[in-house]
């Protein structure tokens, strides 16, 4: 079998999908390196999301491979010969499977080397998360071979590669339990544990399903009902269990890690890695409200935020949201959209809860020079909004915005109207 | 010794018949058979070659019989075959080609890689040994095809058509190499250039619309036809007599 595998892997279609995977896996790296930039468990769980593609790919290069012998003629010869026709097929499915997956990690090799880099949490059991993604690679060329075993088309595989593709995204998008099956449904986020027991339903049953793929290509019919099986007892549990899109969280994950000088900025371990630069925008706001009465005192990663909280800021905290605010090389992505976060639409809210959309739009600018006046006179579509109050005594300017505090507080509009004229 | 026993045969496709009660002893020797188109060699080759199922009869390859599971799967290791219809791999090289269908063959994985360069040189191909396939002129792919089907030593050797495409001095190489297989293996050799029959086999049989009409030796062909025959050659005269006399009696 190793003679056999070398020389498909040499010869078949196995580099046309190594490169293949490749390039596909650089491309969906670079497209959004933010999903995974600096986190491990998100870089696991990114192997899944671009399934919807990869998976594609490896069926065409499976049903390529598998048809091979029938564009080739060369169905008589292999027939005289004594081997049983599944050595051959599981050599070229391993061949083609071995390549795409290498070609693929390669890819992600490269993005690993810059998560180690800068990762600061390396638990979450990622690589039983990513182990899932390379086993749906590995159902989906079963799928190709059995595709191109079966199907005399010369054109069999790029379809069965689209097809692929739709039913992947219907499956994965479809609001039902079915789209559990979808290799492509991560489960669960960077901050939660995804059960052991998830992570190993969905292994089977992408191994049962690869076996029982081979097993019918290859017509074998006992070893296809027995993989069958296998796969509905793996597939029933993951369909009726509750739903774990609510898995619960990973408590080391969310650990907070704060600074240790200045005004507080705090940070789950998982992002913890743009703790100083988020530190170097962050506190320099905080400071500027060191002191206002109903300040906001710190700065907290948005992931440990309670749930059901209405409010978007309380009193204490302002919660800096950081899901995608991470380069490829771990730094921070966009510092205008993590001061945003310092940005004030309390005014606003408080408004519209009482009138809907007809109020006074004095409102909207109160709060536009309050953000503006904190975030340093640079907010976009806002700036220069707080020109006049800066003209005041810095005194005079933070007891402007503790009486805005107060007021948005009370939700005290005509409070908030004066305000805007006062400056 | 018997090698190849094909008794009561019957092979149709669809409600043609394509060979009838047809029966076949060979022995170690290089075998010819000959026929024109249509008389059903190719069929009577892939019987042997165990890539058909005929409707009726009994074949027995090496003693083994073909309708038998474990049996055609011990014959097959004995057995070489080159289809009339020559696929291939185009990009892998000769070696790994040869490679390739040694371990289809289940030969023992350290036996592979001397027997292979041996069959890649037998047929005259050791040079190109590491081309592609797809850089291979026809008559080379031939060899290439000869050389796959030699490789596991086989006790039965099944050549149809084999020396398509190749030039006059690669057929004498050819002939040569087939004497030296028929040694000690039943070669049974399908074609329809009659000279190669007459200067390679030890005997010949000829088929004609799914029966067999003559078989004997190359001699006897050769005797069978006379001045008033069609052909250039004694044995193309012997071959049309042989053709016309049995038609006759089949009227």
């Amino acid at each position: 079998m190793r003679r056999a595998l070398w020389v498909e892997l040499r010869r078949g279609t196995a580099p046309v999908a190594a490169l293949a995977m490749f390039g596909a896996g650089v491309w969906v790296l670079a497209v959004h390196p933010d999903d995974w930039g600096g986190r491990w468990v998100g870089l696991a769980d990114y192997l899944r999301v671009p399934l919807m593609v990869l998976c594609p790919l490896m069926v065409c290069a499976g049903a390529w491979q598998a048809g091979r012998e029938r564009r080739r003629d060369i169905g008589e010869l292999i027939a005289a010969t004594p081997r049983p026709g599944w050595h051959s097929l599981v050599a070229a499915w391993l061949a083609v499977t071995l390549a795409g997956i290498a070609g693929l990690m390669v890819a992600y090799a490269g993005a690993a080397v810059l998560v180690a880099r800068v990762a600061t949490y390396d638990g979450g059991a990622w690589w039983q998360r990513a182990s899932v993604g390379v086993l749906a690679l590995a159902a989906a060329s079963a799928g190709g071979v059995l595709v191109g075993r079966r199907v005399r088309l010369r054109v069999a595989a790029p379809i069965a590669g689209l097809a692929t593709y739709v039913g992947l995204t219907i499956l994965t998008y479809w609001n039902a339990p079915a789209a559990r099956l979808s290799p492509a449904d991560t489960v669960g986020s960077v901050y939660s544990l995804v059960p052991g027991w998830v992570t190993g339903l969905q292994a089977t049953w992408l191994v049962a399903l690869t076996v029982l793929l081979l097993a019918v290509a290859v017509r074998r019919w006992r070893v296809a009902l027995l993989a069958g099986a296998v796969a509905i007892a793996a597939a029933v549990p993951i369909n009726t269990a509750p739903s774990w899109y609510r898995a619960p969280a990973d408590p080391a994950a969310v650990e907070l890690v704060c600074t240790s000088s200045g005004p507080e900025v705090c940070l789950t371990r998982v992002n913890a890695f743009l703790l100083d630069e988020v530190a170097a925008v962050a506190q320099p706001i905080l400071a500027r409200l060191d002191g206002i009465p109903g300040a906001p005192r710190r700065a907290v990663d948005e992931a440990v935020r309670p749930p059901g909280d209405s409010v978007p800021e309380d009193a204490d905290t302002v919660w800096l949201p950081l899901d995608f605010q991470a380069t490829a090389f771990g730094d921070l992505a966009n510092v205008d959209y993590l001061r945003w976060a310092f940005g004030q639409r309390a005014g606003g809210e408080c408004a519209y809860s009482l009138h809907g959309e007809e109020f006074d739009q004095r409102i909207h600018q109160v709060d536009g020079i309050a953000t503006d006046w904190l975030l340093g006179g640079s907010v976009l579509g806002a700036a220069g909004a707080s020109a006049g109050l800066r003209e005041l005594p810095p005194s005079a300017q933070r007891a402007w915005y503790a009486d805005y505090l107060d007021a948005v507080g009370r939700c005290d509009l005509p409070a908030l109207v004066r305000l805007a004229e006062q400056p | 010794m018997t090698t190849i026993s094909v008794a009561d045969l019957r092979v149709s496709y669809g409600k043609r018949v394509v060979l009838d009660d047809l029966a076949i002893e060979l022995g170690v020797g290089v075998h010819g058979l000959l026929g024109p188109n249509g008389a059903g060699k190719t069929t009577l080759m892939r019987v042997l070659a165990t890539v058909l199922r005929p409707d009726r009869g009994e074949v027995r390859l090496l003693g083994h019989r073909t309708d038998d599971r474990v049996g055609v799967r011990q014959a097959r290791r004995r057995l070489g075959y080159l289809p009339q219809a020559f696929g291939f791999y185009p990009r892998f090289t000769v070696r790994e080609f040869v490679e390739y269908f040694a371990w289809l063959r289940e030969m023992p994985a350290a036996r592979i890689p001397l027997a292979v360069d041996r069959a890649i040189e037998r047929v005259g191909l050791l040079d190109r040994a590491d081309d592609r396939m797809k850089h291979l002129s026809g008559g080379m792919l031939r060899r290439a095809g000869i050389a796959q089907a030699i490789v596991n030593d086989p006790r039965v050797l099944l050549l149809d058509e084999p020396t398509a495409g190749l030039d006059p001095e690669q057929r004498v190489e050819f002939r040569t190499l087939l004497r030296e297989l028929g040694l000690d293996a039943v070669v049974l050799v399908s074609t329809h250039l009659v000279e190669d029959v007459a200067a390679a086999c030890a005997r010949v049989s000829l088929v004609d619309d799914g029966r067999l009409v003559f078989a004997g030796r190359p001699e006897e062909l050769i005797a069978a036809g006379g001045d008033g025959d069609s052909g250039d050659s004694p044995i193309e005269r012997g071959y049309t007599a042989v053709l016309r006399g049995a038609r006759q009696v089949s009227r």
